[in-house]
């Protein structure tokens, strides 16, 4: 019976990745590293709250495993569990496995898409035990001082049969994130995409609008990531209303009638 | 056997046996007698027929001319007596007496033919079937009597249910012109008594239905007159289809509409120009056409009031495009307060500008 585990260095940032600072939550999310605390990152789709983990996995020198969490996923898929190579039975290590054991950043993405019995298992690692039991193998493995647990969430998505338990919840530091204002977005945005001023400016006016129809029937307004996927469009030539309708209206909405209000906003600036 | 060509129906009253039952050159004088005496009556010839062979062979040529008279004398007065006459005749001829016949045939002749007053049953008959033949001639007379009687009563009911109709529309028609523009009065009228004159239960839902259609801006006078010209044709084929053509009720009425309408309609449009005017304002808006300024108090709500119909320009995109600039318009009204300024907020205001702009201070 022998043991694999993912090589974690496959798991360390070469280069930073950009990330502009809207508050404290850098020196928030330090302090409850160095706390040995759990993070739980609130905000709407495509807020930054990924770039966020990954920016501070580079900060403060750590591996960082990422598990996009899915309704399929389940305890051993995060752990770990025998499989069979050749004639020999393998235990091989989950990501939340590898990332306790190499002392990394473990960021469980959307959490509250796992099953409710994938949520539990990450309840030792939370409090002060801080250790992970491996019941199919029999062992319990404690996390060094450098490991972190961070779990994304975004509310606008949850409803009664779709939450985290409030056992769960009450268990991490919980930093919130939204969209960044109109001055950060822009930057963002010239930053990520390459865009001029102008462009920017029009296309955060552009977001600013569409937001607004967060409660009219949109269920998520236009994140910081399609502003960027637009400028981004735009600076390979493509005209900036094909863009726009391209990233910021159609992938937001099925409905016709928001579509065509969402495309005379984007005329309204460009 | 053949019976020659003076036989005629007579085959239908002699049997076989009976023809056989006369002498050979007696048969042809045989059937002509029973052909003459079933003249009077078909049941005389039957019995005739059957008493004849017996006679002609029995009797002289003159006994039986005899017999035959004798029989019609009685069948005269009497047929079913004359059959009895016929029957028992031949019986009598071989009694002893020979006059016993002759008086039989007599009583039995009064006694059929009755009392001298009885002409006057006759008369009285006689009458009765020329009244009869009176009442058959005036049979086409009486049911087209019937079919005016009924035509009238219909007419009748159909002039009540019209004077009831005219009376609810003399009730109905001051408040709907109350509610009308001034500037449609003369077309709605000129309308409206178009149909009322056509048929007035047909008015009362013209009257309503021109209200909404030209307050509202849905047709010009011109197409509310087109639209009219319409239903009247479908009402002259039929009141109860020409009655829904004017309540709109029927697909027909709303096609012509539909035709007839000018520029690009509110309603087609206002979801899009509500989530347009939502998100440039950031404000829960609403869009009202100005049909419906009734229903609502523009001043205490975040609306936009638009025309129901934009009509501008030729095509939809560039009335759309009115609409959009009037909507934008409306929108940045209430992004910006202009409805939400208050005199209690002027005080401060004035402070504020006193503040940012001193006495005394150069630009």
């Amino acid at each position: 019976m022998g043991v694999e585990s993912q090589r974690i260095e496959d798991f360390r940032l070469t280069k930073e990745p950009y990330y502009l600072p809207l508050g404290n939550e850098v020196e928030l999310f330090e302090a409850a590293y160095h706390g040995g605390l759990p993070v739980m990152l609130k905000g709407p789709t495509g807020c930054g709250k990924t770039r966020f983990v990954e920016h501070m996995a580079w900060r403060l020198e750590r591996t960082l495993v990422t598990v996009a969490c899915h309704e399929d996923l389940t305890a051993s898929d995060l752990v770990g569990k025998y499989t069979l190579r050749g004639d020999e039975t393998v235990w091989q290590d989950g990501p939340l496995t590898t990332a306790v054991k190499s002392g990394g950043i473990a960021y469980l993405d959307e959490i509250v898409e796992a099953r409710k019995d994938t949520t539990v298992v990450i309840h030792p690692l939370t409090d002060d035990r801080r250790i992970l039991p491996l019941e199919k193998k029999g062992e319990v493995v404690a996390a060094p001082g450098e490991f972190q647990l961070v779990i994304s969430y975004n509310p606008g998505y949850q409803s009664v049969l779709k939450d985290l338990k409030h056992s769960t919840k009450q268990r991490f530091v919980a930093i919130d994130f939204d969209y960044p204002p109109p001055d950060a977005e822009e930057t963002i945005l010239k930053t990520e995409s390459g865009v001029d001023d102008d462009v920017a400016a029009k296309l955060v006016k552009i977001a600013e609008k569409v937001r607004n129809l967060r409660t009219h029937g949109l269920e998520e307004g236009v994140s910081t990531r399609l502003l960027v996927y637009a400028g981004q469009l735009i600076g390979r030539g493509v005209t900036p209303i094909a863009a726009c309708e391209a990233t910021i209206c159609k992938p937001i909405t099925d409905d016709l009638e928001m579509q065509r209000s969402i495309v005379e906003i984007i005329a309204t600036q460009f | 056997m053949t019976f020659g060509p003076a036989v005629g129906n007579v085959g239908m009253y002699v049997a076989r046996e009976m023809l056989a039952a006369v002498p050979e050159d007696q048969r042809q004088a045989y059937l002509r007698m029973v052909e003459e005496i079933s003249e009077l009556k078909y049941q005389l010839g039957v019995e005739v027929a059957r008493q004849l062979p017996r006679l002609l062979a029995e009797h002289e040529p003159e006994a039986v001319a005899r017999y035959l008279d004798q029989v019609r004398q009685v069948a005269a007065v009497g047929w079913k007596s004359g059959v009895e006459v016929a029957k028992q005749l031949p019986d009598l001829y071989e009694a002893p007496d020979e006059q016993l016949a002759e008086h039989y045939v007599d009583i039995i002749a009064d006694a059929t033919k009755g009392p001298p007053e009885d002409t006057e049953t006759a008369q009285l008959a006689e009458e009765l079937v020329e009244l009869e033949r009176e009442l058959r001639e005036m049979e086409p007379k009486v049911k087209r009597a019937q079919e005016l009687k009924s035509l009238l009563a219909a007419r009748d009911r159909r002039d009540e249910k019209r004077r009831k109709h005219a009376v609810e529309l003399a009730a109905a028609l001051p408040p709907i012109l109350a509610r009308l523009r001034p500037r449609y009065r003369p077309p709605y009228l000129a309308q409206v008594r178009q149909v009322a004159a056509a048929d007035p239960e047909a008015s009362l839902e013209a009257a309503d239905t021109l209200l909404d259609l030209l307050n509202g801006e849905r047709v010009s006078p011109e197409g509310a007159a087109e639209w009219v010209a319409r239903g009247l044709e479908v009402l002259e084929r039929n009141k109860e289809v020409g009655r829904g053509y004017f309540r709109l009720g029927s697909k027909y009425a709303l096609q012509v509409l539909d035709e007839l309408k000018e520029g690009l309609a509110l309603k087609s449009v206002a979801r899009v120009l509500k989530l347009y005017a939502t998100a440039l304002s950031g404000h829960d808006v609403a869009i009202r056409g100005t049909n419906e300024l009734q229903a609502m108090d523009v001043y205490t709500a975040e609306h936009i009031v638009l025309p129901p119909e934009m009509r501008f320009f030729e095509d939809d995109e560039r009335n759309f495009t009115a609409y959009k600039v009037a909507t934008a318009h409306g929108a940045g009204r209430i992004e910006f307060g202009t409805y939400g300024f208050t005199l209690t907020a002027v005080p401060d205001l004035v402070a504020d500008l006193r503040a940012r702009y001193p006495e005394g201070a150069t630009a």
